[in-house]
């Protein structure tokens, strides 16, 4: 492995007397390389937290191997920490000190210039209301605040659990447009999130993790071509007859109200040549993409049960049946 | 060193240590008001009545010693008066007396500082006890349950510099407290006594005696902080280590010496770290043991013992340092979810 984050055979158990033994971490492996924008994504209670803590230090692993800028962690995680920036989860603070203050402790404590602060409260937009007290702060305030804190040492390495948690839209967007500066400037961003959608917009990598098992690791644009099933909706004037048509013609077909999606279509144009060809007009002919939420729910088995409601942590199939993608990622076995 | 001076300000900034504090200026500035309205400068004459009843005290005391040695010597006067007399003479000898009758004891409604500053200064003792002992235990517990030690941990991954950072800061910071408050609280009561008030004989022995009880006291406070810290990072909690004090004192220091006493253990004040913390201040304490003379009915029985103050710092040392080794043993492994 050569990686900024280099993650094999993470294994994490926790023990309570309440819950008994609960496996948080089964085996799982992340590799992120530098520059990477790097999309973590799971239901809640696959991993994530367990395995950004792990790799911080804050968590004991019970088995596995991780280096973060080529040092191994947590052993030697003090002599690479200067360099990594990071947010684990909702961060809390302290409500009667202000974001300035609270910036200010840690940057005398990591040895960073005071100067420092008014740079990255500016950046997260908290520019204005530094000098408040966190306790007035909004939810997105505290999470600009916690992005604040992880940018205050110019990581080349920047961890960032769940960024966009309680940001409003136009937070979101800067959230997004700051990752990306960031990236834009040599930074490596692992950003895990929810908002797939936005995961899909910023990351150039992916790795997707359930009941603590890596289930597809790879380029986005990679692992979404992995689930591109070459689907194709139609409308058309008078859809029996087109379907009809395209059956014949050895197409799968599945009806919907009104229109057709046609699967096993590598190229739309044998579609309306087929229909066109014995007078059925297409109307409408669009090939039909996965999207990265498609994807997550079919690896997760996340999606809503039309009979139950879905309990946290629990993926209706097997794990060790589920399938893995793996795609450029070197080194990593699935 | 950046991290003692970033831990030094969020303690300063920190709500609970700045109530705290305006809390002892509070009870400072009661005390030493009461003080002052309660006493008045005694005149001349207050001071001569004073002086001659001291001596006249002292004379009888003298007076009473010789009569008991010259009864052991068979001398007729011994017997001319009906006091009694100890077998022992060395009982009433006044050379061997802890102190002997001082004017000061002869001054009504007058502030003496000589008198006063020592249960002065264990009121200040007590109440550094308290809040060593109650900054400590939030400070490390708000930390803890804030999330603030994990942010602190994702700058600085080291926990045991990163906990011994804080503990070091929390004691360097009492100390100094503690230092600065016994500093002021008693230049302000030597003031009282000298404006309106009898500051009383200081000699170079009464100060040093102070001195001693001072610093056996701050002793004390930073044990308690410590302990308060310990227990506090063990329960992850500020309320963890208000838990266990108070569950200890209920349950041992109160019903623990009531079945001590039920069960008729032998010397059970031993049992209890009141006992000890006691003898350190005071330098011994002793104990009466009812077990101790159960059999003897016709002869004299000194049924007490001594508690000195070694064996009592050497326990409570241990006590303190076990508590802390466990807190940093349990922080290093533990994990901060």
């Amino acid at each position: 492995m050569s990686g900024v984050i280099e993650i094999e055979g993470l294994r994490k158990t926790f023990h309570s007397l309440r819950h008994g033994r609960r496996i948080a971490v089964d085996g799982f492996d992340l590799l992120v390389e530098a520059g990477q924008v790097h999309g973590f994504l799971g239901p809640n209670g696959s991993g994530k937290t367990t395995t950004l803590r792990a790799l911080l230090g804050l968590v004991r692993a019970d088995a596995g191997r991780m280096r973060v800028l080529g040092a191994d962690a947590p052993e030697h995680l003090p002599r690479v920490a200067g360099r990594v920036g990071a947010i684990v989860e909702s961060p809390q603070f302290f409500g009667n000190f202000t974001a300035y203050r609270t910036l200010r402790l840690l940057a005398v404590a990591g040895g960073v210039p005071v100067r420092r602060v008014d740079e990255v409260l500016e950046q997260v937009g908290l520019g204005d209301r530094g000098h408040e007290r966190v306790k007035g702060y909004s939810l997105g305030m505290k999470q600009r605040l916690a992005v604040a804190s992880a940018l205050l040492k110019r990581p080349e390495l920047l961890i960032l659990d769940e960024p966009a948690n309680g940001l409003d839209p136009a937070g979101i967007r800067e959230m997004r447009d700051l990752t990306r500066a960031l990236a834009g400037n040599g930074v490596t961003v692992l950003v895990s999130s929810h908002i797939l959608a936005e995961i899909e917009l910023i990351c150039d990598h992916v790795t997707i993790i359930s009941r603590g098992r890596r289930v597809a690791a790879g380029r986005v644009s990679e692992v979404l071509a992995g689930y591109d099933r070459d689907e194709c909706l139609v409308r058309a004037d008078d859809l029996p007859r087109a379907e009809e048509l395209l059956r014949a013609a050895g197409l799968a077909v599945t009806v919907a109200a009104d229109h057709l999606l046609v699967g096993g279509v590598p190229d739309p144009a044998l579609v309306s040549r087929t229909l066109g060809e014995q007078g059925v007009w297409v109307r409408e002919l669009a090939p039909v993409r996965p999207d990265l939420e498609s994807v997550f729910l079919e690896l997760t088995g996340a999606g809503p049960h039309p009979a139950l409601p879905r309990q946290v942590d629990h993926a209706p199939a097997d794990p060790a049946a589920a399938p893995v993608i793996d795609l450029d990622v070197r080194g990593v076995e699935a | 060193m950046n991290l003692v001076r970033a831990e030094a300000q969020r303690l300063a900034a920190r709500r609970f240590v700045q109530l705290m504090v305006l809390l002892l200026l509070a009870a400072f500035a009661v005390t030493a008001a009461t003080t002052l309205a309660g006493s008045h400068r005694p005149t001349g004459a207050e001071l001569a009545a004073a002086q001659r009843e001291a001596a006249a005290e002292r004379r009888d005391m003298e007076l009473e010693h010789d009569r008991c040695l010259a009864r052991d010597r068979g001398e007729a006067w011994a017997h001319e008066s009906s006091y009694y007399l100890p077998a022992d003479c060395s009982e009433i000898d006044p050379a061997l007396r802890n102190r002997l009758p001082v004017a000061a004891d002869y001054l009504s409604g007058v502030f003496t500082f000589t008198q006063q500053a020592e249960p002065l200064l264990y009121f200040l003792v007590a109440f550094l006890m308290l809040f060593g002992f109650l900054v400590g235990a939030s400070y490390i517990g708000a930390d803890l349950n804030s999330g603030g030690v994990v942010n602190l941990l994702l700058w600085r991954p080291r926990r045991l510099t990163v906990l011994g950072a804080k503990l070091g800061t929390l004691l360097g910071a009492v100390l100094v407290l503690s230092v600065l408050a016994s500093l002021a609280y008693l230049v302000t009561f030597w003031v009282i006594a000298r404006v309106g008030g009898y500051p009383g004989p200081t000699d170079a022995a009464f100060w040093a005696g102070l001195a001693e009880r001072w610093g056996r006291g701050v002793g004390l406070v930073l044990l308690a902080t410590a302990i308060g810290f310990a227990i506090a990072t063990m329960g992850r909690h500020t309320a963890a280590a208000l838990g266990a004090v108070a569950a200890y004192l209920v349950v041992w220091e109160l019903g623990g010496r009531i079945v001590l006493q039920i069960l008729e253990v032998t010397r059970p004040d031993q049992l209890l770290l009141s006992s000890y913390v006691a003898a350190w201040i005071s330098k011994e304490v002793r104990f009466y043991d009812s077990s101790a003379c159960t059999d003897v009915y016709y002869s004299y029985c000194d049924g007490t013992y001594l508690l000195t103050w070694q064996p009592a710092l050497a326990v409570l040392l241990l006590l303190t340092a076990g508590l802390t080794a466990t807190a940093f043993a349990l922080f290093r492994r533990r994990d901060l979810i």
